[in-house]
């Protein structure tokens, strides 16, 4: 059995010094073999002053075999010979080595003057581990953490010996924690029922020490190792967007082209885009392929832009709106199609209860976290029961990954000539002029530079220019659009520093932003640097 | 075309002034990033608790204007990018976006939605019923409950040397849960223990964690435990709810400091993160219908939660621990409070991987009753909202208005809560300010623990 040379005892660093420094000086004839006492050292020796970084280097010399590591190659060969692998000790020189004692480099600590020096380099090295360095080595069991890796595996040789164990098998590792149960446990309770048949003349007194043997008795040693948790199922692990990377062009392109001043309203391409893209999407120039595929959500928000359209024009109230997108999946016959079930999922999901907590107990999504909201049960926050679910939902639909959409949607804004997520759907109406009555597109929210109300049937009830400006308030982002655009900094996300490092989340903020005709404006805002400030805040 | 990457960015000043102030604190030093996220900045930001804030922040704003497009827009966003099964930050998000839709179903201001959300019942969550083998690892799990157990029974101890009785009002949330240790510590300290009086009050059937055990069997058991330890414990339950500022609470004591005021008997308060949930000068609408012990000393500048620590100091308590959570989530305004929430709640989801593995039901546990307290905070208005956080500093100045003086934790404290601290995981941390200890995750502060006596 190959005697590990390197180990010093773990009980105590500085007491002992039966370490590798004694151990590869070849053994005295003179059998005189005295254990130099902590800080006691021989007043001839050599002190020895190492730094910090010296002191913790890792072990240079590694053993083939078995990997350890040593400081010195004496030490290693030593070692080799365990394995009855070929070595080679040094000769020593003619000369008798001088003691060494070696100080510790902090210099608060009491070792770290020459006459309390130790006597060997394993000794400091523990002794600094343990005194100034950080506890990287925890007991799995206890928490207990250790600077000294041999310490921390002596500990957990003999962690759980230790442990409490109440009446009803449950096994604890710290005091408090039992106790508490124990105060609690019906194993308690049972016991003092056995032991209450007895009567009890005066609880107060003396006599009353039956009882309180019941359970004062000291905690019972148990070898038996804590239960380990059952492993969690893996959760799906967030959307890799690696490739949305490469999109970021694409996505600074979109910005850029959405942050285009949309300032004078253009009733007719945008009555154009709107209402042509939502029914065809080959109209799109190119990129084809993502926009069909794009095309279930995007009929979907189509379908409750349309009913929010007929609302505006109806002048209805904005409870209707409301309805339609949040709580009612059976408002209109048209979100029941096909098409629209990812965002009638949504609407269904608004109205309904979240998952109870036990519901979470399913094995956390194994599918997808889906983006149109359509998927099955766990993986949505909305998630509803099963049974009430098939009513509303049509078969799941292929799951779109965040990654998916926001390269989507920096294609599709970068091919779309109004740059716009949406307007390429058609549900930005962006500033179409009041009085068209196209049923198409999103009308209710007509914007005009000049307008300074909108009339308050329309929508939502919002009064844009009322609600810009309080938001431009609240926000904080001020005159980066000119006085006479429409500004409603619905996002006003202020996000986006620099156009690149942001250009994801401000094309797809973007391309949902604003219902409003100012997706332009609400990528501008983007520019806005609160992003900054707080992102530079809490970055430390 | 490239213009607007190159606007001056504005001053973060502008766009937080806005909020209260002190709620800005714990933005500093902090990047929580998408773990696992490839490198990418833009859609790293995306992921970003900043952003993630500010989407939430936008949310808010758009349901308050009713806006209901773009809040399902948002809503819609936020859905994708914060699964209740992501990383920390995706999960709290999450519990913000749930407390946004039920908030938005809540506002009056669209009946077809508070309708369709009361037709699918509702959308609060179904709250967990601990048992209370349950509940007692439960607040095991984390310094959270912890923290302040720890600190409180060593400050009341000291407090109470050479007393032949205790009374102990324990105004906690958590059911008792202190309670074991410290009859264990009263136990082992005296020869003959003092006679200990242990009063609590019923009214947080609301309010997470919610105990599957009747407050008298509760009180039987804890006797029990008592009685094994041979410390004699007279345990009473007074109905009085903090809607009220403890009114009939504070009677009773009254009444009792009357008979007992003679006596060799200490007079214990332990409020354990309870007293947040007293209405405060916030809440402009006191119902002073079964107040009747305030009733005739409100005035208008007053609150409940100031009129009931006048009416603790006039009890003369030997001492009065108050350990509470240290965040403000007082503001009126919604977007105020979101970011202070959001800001302060990150923490427990950012302990949580430390000490529960996934999908484990202690974690289910942990994140409803986080969950709730968000719910509370966002989605609820008036009495209903009563998760009323101050920090640290407003306490302590309450406290002192009420003519208490703070005394500091002994060294047994402090090395009580140091020792229990090392047996979690690496983030926590200790911190003292003047007399009062803090406890910290990775440097912020997340809980404070002072200790009072009459001045």
């Amino acid at each position: 059995m190959p005697v590990d040379l390197d180990n010093s005892s773990t009980a105590s660093g500085e007491a002992s010094v039966s370490s590798s420094g004694n151990q590869s000086q070849p053994p005295k004839p003179t059998a005189k073999k005295k254990r130099s006492l902590p800080g006691m050292p021989d007043p001839d020796a050599e002190v020895i002053a190492l730094s910090p970084k010296t002191l913790m280097a890792t072990n240079r010399f590694v053993c083939e075999i078995c990997n350890k590591g040593f400081q010195r190659d004496q030490n290693l060969q030593l070692h080799r010979r365990g394995h009855n692998l070929p070595w080679k000790l040094r000769q020593r020189s003619s000369k008798e080595v001088k003691k060494r004692v070696y100080v510790c480099p902090e210099q608060s600590c009491v070792h770290h003057d020459p006459t309390r020096a130790l006597g060997d380099l394993t000794g400091i090295k523990k002794h600094f581990c343990r005194k100034h360095g950080e506890k990287k080595w925890k007991c799995e069991k206890c928490s207990k953490k250790y600077a000294v890796q041999s310490d921390w595996k002596a500990h957990s040789k003999i962690c759980g010996t230790r442990e409490y164990k109440c009446d009803c098998g449950t096994l604890f590792s710290r005091r408090d924690s039992f106790i508490t149960h124990r105060a609690f446990c019906d194993a308690l309770a049972e016991e003092s029922a056995r032991a209450q048949t007895q009567p009890v003349a005066n609880p107060n007194s003396e006599s009353d020490t039956k009882i309180q043997a019941v359970d004062s008795s000291p905690p019972t040693p148990v070898p038996v190792p804590a239960p380990a948790p059952a492993p969690a199922p893996a959760p799906a692990p967030a959307p890799a967007p690696a490739q949305a990377q490469a999109q970021a062009q694409a996505q600074a392109q979109a910005q850029a082209q959405a942050q285009a001043p949309p300032a004078p309203p253009q009733p007719q391409s945008s009555g154009v885009i709107s209402s042509v893209l939502p029914i065809k999407s080959p109209e799109l120039p190119e990129n084809q392929t993502q926009i069909v595929e794009e095309t279930p959500v995007t009929t979907g928000l189509n379908g409750s832009c349309s009913s929010t359209t007929s609302s505006s024009s109806n002048g209805s109230t904005s409870c209707s709106v409301f309805a339609n997108l949040f709580a009612s999946s059976t408002a209109s016959a048209s979100l029941q199609t096909p098409q629209t079930h990812g965002f009638s999922d949504l609407i269904r999901a608004m109205a309904a209860r979240p998952d109870p907590p036990t519901d979470l107990a399913r094995p956390p999504s194994t599918e997808p976290i889906s983006l149109c909201l359509s998927t099955n049960h766990g993986s949505s926050i909305f998630g509803t029961a099963g049974q009430e679910r098939r009513q509303y939902a049509p078969p799941p639909q292929p799951a779109m990954s965040a990654t998916a959409l926001l390269q989507k949607a920096a294609q599709m804004g970068a091919a779309a000539t109004n740059a716009s997520l949406l307007r390429g759907f058609g549900i930005v109406s962006s500033s179409s002029s009041s009085g068209q009555q196209d049923g198409l597109h999103w009308s209710q929210r007509q914007v005009e530079p000049d307008n300074a109300s909108v009339p308050p049937g329309l929508g939502l009830g919002l009064h844009c220019d009322g609600g810009s400006g309080l938001k431009e308030l609240m926000m904080g982002t001020p005159s980066v659009f000119g006085p006479k655009q429409t500004t409603l900094d619905f996002l006003g996300l202020g996000m986006a520093a620099g156009g690149s490092t942001n250009s994801g989340l401000s094309a797809l903020i973007t391309s949902i932003g604003g219902g409003l005709d100012v997706a332009a404006a609400a990528a501008a805002s983007f520019g806005g640097g609160e992003f900054t400030g707080k992102d530079i805040g809490r970055s430390s | 075309m490239m213009q607007f990457t190159e606007a001056p960015p504005q001053p973060f000043h502008q766009m937080t002034s806005f909020s209260n102030p002190t709620m800005n604190k714990n933005h500093i030093h902090r990047t929580r990033p998408w773990p696992g996220f490839p490198t990418s900045k833009s859609l790293a930001s995306f992921g970003d608790a900043n952003c993630m804030e500010q989407l939430l922040v936008h949310c808010a704003n758009a349901i308050e204007s009713n806006d209901a497009t773009l809040a399902q827009q948002i809503l819609w966003v936020l859905n994708n990018i914060a699964p209740p099964d992501g990383d920390s930050n995706q999960r709290l998000t999450c519990g913000f976006l749930r407390a946004l839709i039920a908030r938005a179903a809540n506002s009056g201001s669209c009946k077809m939605l508070a309708a369709m959300a009361n037709a699918h019942s509702n959308l609060a969550m179904d709250v967990y019923k601990f048992s209370i083998i349950e509940l007692a690892s439960f607040v095991d799990l984390t310094p959270w409950h912890r923290f302040g157990f720890t600190a409180a029974n060593a400050a009341i101890l000291d407090a109470v040397e050479g007393y032949t009785a205790i009374h102990i009002v324990d105004l906690s949330m958590t059911h008792c849960m202190q309670i074991p240790t410290l009859v264990d510590a009263i136990a082992n300290r005296h020869e003959v223990p003092p006679l200990l009086k242990l009063t609590v009050v019923t009214s947080l059937e609301d309010v997470p964690p919610i105990l599957d055990l009747s407050y008298d069997e509760l009180g039987s058991k804890l006797v029990n435990f008592a009685r094994s330890k041979n410390v004699m414990m007279e345990f009473r339950v007074i109905p009085s709810s903090y809607k009220d500022g403890f009114a009939n609470l504070i009677e009773q004591l009254r009444v009792q400091n009357y008979v007992y005021a003679e006596s060799n008997e200490a007079l214990v308060i332990n409020c354990h993160m309870m007293l947040h949930y007293i209405p405060e000068e916030t809440l402009v609408a006191i119902p002073t219908s079964n107040s009747s012990l305030y009733a005739f000393e409100f005035s208008p500048s007053s609150s409940l939660r100031t009129m009931f620590l006048k009416a603790l100091r006039s009890l003369d308590p030997t001492i009065v621990v108050v350990v509470d959570e240290d965040a403000d989530f007082t503001s009126n305004n919604l977007v105020c409070r979101l970011r202070s929430a959001f800001n302060y709640l990150w923490i427990p989801y950012d302990t949580m991987d430390s000490f529960l593995p996934r999908g484990s039901m202690q974690r289910q546990w942990y994140e409803a009753d986080i969950c709730w307290k968000i719910e509370n905070v966002i989605a609820h208005e008036g009495l209903q909202r009563v998760e009323r956080l101050e920090p640290k500093s407003r306490w302590v100045q309450r406290m002192r208005n009420a003519n208490f003086r703070g005394i500091a934790f002994g060294e047994d404290a402090v090395s009580e809560v140091k020792t229990m601290l090392d047996e979690h995981a690496a983030g926590w941390g200790l911190k003292k300010e003047e007399e009062d200890l803090v406890l910290t995750w990775k440097g912020h502060n997340v809980l404070f623990a002072t200790a009072w006596v009459p001045a």
